[in-house]
């Protein structure tokens, strides 16, 4: 239960860091943009909790 | 002829032609030093003209470059770390010289551009430039010890 709760925390905190990016690097905010960057985000997200946790391991 | 342009000029010639100077010339580890402080120098170029030139899609050649640019040099420290164990680049005046030349162009484009989106961006090119410039030249003097890159592998 813990172990879930700390990885959806983690991918949360990453999402809103990806998301936020998103939002300040493109060039006109529409709803459409924001979809898709925040589902690219999410994406993101969970691939960077894999890379931090494949290099935590070794 | 704004300032800007003025400003973006006398940095291409001052800073980018020793630069090439420095990577054609000389041995190993200047020439690596150089390239590192070449990307960081076209980066402010590219910033500079956006200004200049009213044209923010440059600000994104420039991000694409501060990002770059110190991965580039981190490969170079890898592929090199053979050749560069004997005598170890210290760069730390033109590390300097560049965050220092990094932060003074952002903050006149933040204070020119005003609050906005657009700050957030600039500002996040600056801290990339200055991060990306402390680390690749920390790595190519051998700032980053052999063993813990062994250890992971």
């Amino acid at each position: 239960m813990g172990r879930t709760v700390a990885a959806t925390g983690e991918i949360l905190a990453w999402w809103v860091l990806l998301t936020g990016g998103w939002l300040v690097l493109i060039g006109t905010v529409d709803p459409l943009e924001c979809f898709v960057g925040a589902g690219s985000a999410l994406l993101a997200a969970v691939a960077a909790r894999a890379a931090r946790r494949a290099m935590g391991e070794r | 002829m704004t300032g800007w342009l003025v400003a973006a000029s006398v940095l291409l010639a001052a800073g980018f032609g020793p630069t090439v100077w420095g990577v054609a010339t000389g041995p190993l580890e200047r020439r690596v030093v150089a390239q590192n402080f070449g990307t960081s120098v076209v980066c402010l170029v590219m910033l500079l003209l956006a200004q200049a030139y009213a044209r923010p899609s440059y600000v994104d050649l420039a991000l694409v470059l501060a990002v770059l640019g110190p991965a580039g040099t981190l490969v170079y420290a890898r592929l090199l770390a053979e050749d560069l164990t004997d005598d170890p680049p210290h760069a730390r005046v033109l590390t300097a010289v560049a965050a220092s030349a990094a932060v003074v162009v952002v903050a006149a484009m933040c204070l020119a551009t005003g609050a906005g989106r657009a700050t957030v961006k600039l500002l996040l090119i600056g801290g990339l430039l200055v991060a990306g410039n402390v680390i690749a030249s920390r790595a190519l003097a051998g700032g980053f010890p052999k063993g813990a890159a062994a250890s992971r592998d």
